[in-house]
């Protein structure tokens, strides 16, 4: 007998089987989509705030505890500022730009989604890298010269990665965007991306040009301390700190037109004053010594309150017009304006310090340094906070529970406030304070903002588990294309993706017109 | 990455001023604006960052050098002939790199070989100058000048090598097909980076070699 018969496939289990199902960790690692990438950001940066702000605090007490006072000059401020601002405050910013501006504009993908994914990695790397560095005595400014090159490199990686997260977005806004939404209908937050990333990613190339410098030179502990406080410390420093509340700017104004539910009146002025905003934070041309004591430094210093004033000037009138519908996103966001002209007013005391120095004035300028530094990341943290609380049925999927995302957002902004307020008080008063007080003031500040953190991630927790009680507020509808899918029914939603865009606010035209037309086949 | 830039735009209606009047709708398909341009926004974003890190180490070195005065480089003998081939290498390759992007958007593909292949060849040759150069100068590491010096021309160097890496992944993507005239933006994106690479290397050649 001949045997003409195959071998069944369903003899062969990997046949039947199909494709391996990758794993919950395979796909969140092997993962190229953006708003998984954006919330991983969101999630790491809210943890690692917590933890760097929870050092801060530990850190002041135990040295009012053990060995005395904690000052300024002491490595872990250093590190700690700089953990908060690239380890929490950007990386939450960034993180809610992967996720939302890509939906904002109309786009299905971020540019380059392998290199955002790269960008998420090297950064949370990077970063876990930072923090191991610290308490081994290097960080920022550390004794220990392995651990002060591991924290110097960790730095720089995490720059690195940040600027290339920030390219993926800003390529989006510049090249995704649908038929008719030319750049002047880009959203608000899109468009404080795209002034965002170019001044993040000089800035950055700038001080990484440092650290590479400080590797290079093989320098030892004391110079690579010397090589931050020379050519890196000048970014958390006006005007380039700046920089840090670009997006919370964009945050601001979408958030106020969708309380409203109402345009902007004068939209491209807006975008101008952000753009305008964005040019006088740029600071890498500030970084020596002799850059900071002339006119042009005091100028832009003090010329950035300009567009900000402007912009809380037609923000009030916005909101003049239509009454809002309250939010904790919309509180919050408007009392981060508060710690962004907080930074913006310590810029100015330290450019009237140098206009007037031991005539007119007598500040400190180390003090007023350090409270635009708090000021800014403390305005960019609870912007942020404010914006994934608005977005959070965009961003989680359900709408976050308002008493926890009010909580993280007051523990926030007292924190941050009394954090900035502190340090404006030393610069004013020449460290007049007396130093228990302020390191116990310190403490205190830092433990609320460590606290704001971690309610910040069970907010965020909560919600993406879709726990939330609460239903998704009523009245505040959506105005841009990245709460189509959210917002209206999958026929509608199918029908909007084949309109063209004509104004910054296509689904409040949408709903303006009562039915769209449907395409004629 | 998406390569739909070889769609044309859809015929749209001009959009309407009254939010009333604002949606409207095509006539063929989903109106998504094609993805031109995508490769080469990412390319200049990335270039400003190296730039600008390249620009702030040439700052610190003209600083530093302000700083010592006639000490700089006093032990050291740097042969301005090298420094100027290397330019003139370079300016070369702007022409060549010039050509390729010419070619591939006149779907002229041999020449577009041809061009891309010439423009490493120079890039290679810039990369081989500059170990000739080192050798010659003699500069150790450990003298002042040392890690200022190879800060600026090794990190330019490897810009060099990056973006000679970049024009052997446009070449072997435009040999698979996928770059013509109709979708251009590879070769464009190499050639933006080369440009700046050039620009810098002007920049260098003037500031660090010709002043010394």
């Amino acid at each position: 007998m001949t045997l003409t018969d195959t071998r069944s496939t369903s003899d062969n289990p990997a046949a039947t089987a199909g494709p391996p199902v990758p794993t919950a960790l395979e796909r969140v690692m092997g993962t190229g989509e953006h708003q998984a990438i954006g919330r991983t950001f969101i999630l790491s940066s809210l943890l690692l705030m917590a933890v760097s702000a929870g050092a801060l605090a530990v850190g002041g007490l135990t040295a009012l505890g053990s060995s005395g006072p904690l000052d300024v000059s002491d490595p872990l401020w250093s590190s700690a500022l700089v953990a908060m601002v690239l380890i929490g405050a950007l990386p939450l910013l960034l993180g809610l730009a992967i996720c939302l501006v890509p939906m904002q504009v109309g786009s299905e993908a971020i540019a380059f989604p392998r290199a955002a994914a790269l960008s998420l990695w090297a950064w949370l790397i990077s970063a876990a890298i930072f923090i191991i560095s610290v308490p081994l005595d290097g960080g920022v400014g550390g004794a220990k010269l392995e651990a002060a090159r591991l924290g110097m490199l960790s730095m720089g990686a995490m720059m690195i990665a940040l600027s290339l997260g920030a390219a993926c977005v800003a390529t989006t806004v510049l090249s995704h965007r649908p038929v008719g939404m030319s750049l002047s209908k880009v959203p608000f937050f899109s468009w404080s991306m795209l002034v965002a990333a170019p001044i993040w990613i000089l800035t950055f190339g700038s001080t990484v040009a440092h650290v590479f410098l400080g590797q290079i030179s093989q320098a030892n502990a004391a110079g690579l301390a010397l090589r931050y406080s020379a050519g890196v410390s000048w970014f958390l420093r006006a005007p380039a700190v700046y920089m840090l509340a670009i997006p919370v700017l964009g945050i601001c104004c979408d958030l106020v037109a969708q309380a409203c539910g109402r345009r902007f009146a004068r939209y491209g002025t807006v975008q101008a004053l952000i753009a305008m905003y964005g040019v006088f934070s740029f600071g890498a041309w500030s970084q020596t010594a002799g850059g900071r004591e002339n006119i042009l430094w005091i100028a832009f210093v003090a010329l950035a309150a300009v567009p900000v004033l402007g912009l809380l000037g037609l923000v009030a009138d916005t909101l003049r017009h239509q009454k809002p519908v309250v939010t904790p996103g919309l509180i919050g966001v408007l009392f981060a304006f508060l710690l962004l002209l907080g930074g913006l007013l310590s810029g100015v005391l330290e450019a009237l310090n140098t206009t007037g120095s031991s005539t007119l004035f007598s500040f400190e300028a180390a003090g007023l340094g350090w409270a635009q530094g708090v000021f800014l990341l403390s305005a960019a943290f609870v912007g942020g906070l404010a914006a994934l609380s608005a977005w959070s049925r965009v961003v989680l999927r359900a709408s976050a529970p308002n008493a926890i995302a009010g909580a993280s957002m007051t523990a926030g902004l007292i924190g941050g406030g009394l954090l900035g307020t502190v340090f404006l008080i030393q610069g004013i008063t020449g460290f007049g304070l007396n130093r228990s007080f302020f390191n116990v003031w310190v403490a205190a500040a830092a433990s609320l903002l460590a606290l704001g953190a971690l309610l910040g991630l069970m907010m965020a927790l909560v919600t993406s588990r879709g726990n939330s009680a609460e239903p998704a507020e009523s009245g505040s509808a959506g105005l841009t294309l990245e709460w189509a899918a959210t917002e209206l029914s999958a026929q509608d939603h199918a029908v909007l993706l084949r309109t063209i865009v004509a104004s910054p606010y296509p689904l409040l035209d949408f709903r303006s017109t009562g039915e769209a037309v449907e395409e004629d086949n | 990455m998406s390569d739909t830039a070889t769609m044309s735009p859809p015929e749209v209606t001009s959009p309407p001023e009254s939010p009333e009047a604002a949606v409207t709708t095509t006539a063929a398909m989903p109106p998504t604006m094609p993805r031109r341009r995508e490769l080469i926004f990412g390319t200049v974003f990335v270039t400003a960052g190296v730039a600008m890190g390249l620009l702030t180490l040439i700052g610190n070195y003209l600083a530093t050098r302000d700083a010592a005065g006639t000490a700089w480089l006093a032990d050291n003998q740097i042969a301005l002939t090298q420094p100027n081939m290397q330019m003139l290498t370079m300016v070369m390759s702007v022409v060549t790199m010039q050509w390729a992007v010419w070619s591939i958007s006149r779907d002229d593909r041999y020449h577009t070989y041809l061009a891309l292949g010439v423009t490493m060849l120079l890039g290679i040759a810039f990369v081989n100058q500059s170990t000739f150069l080192f050798k010659e100068a003699g500069i150790a590491i450990t003298q002042p000048e040392g890690p200022l010096f190879y800060a600026v021309t090794i990190g330019h160097l490897a810009m060099v090598v990056a973006g000679l890496i970049f024009l052997l992944l446009m070449a072997f993507r435009t040999l698979g097909g996928q770059y013509s005239s109709r979708q251009p933006d590879g070769i464009g994106a190499a050639a933006v980076f080369w440009y700046a690479g050039v620009a810098l290397y002007a920049v260098i050649w003037f500031a660090v070699y010709i002043q010394k």
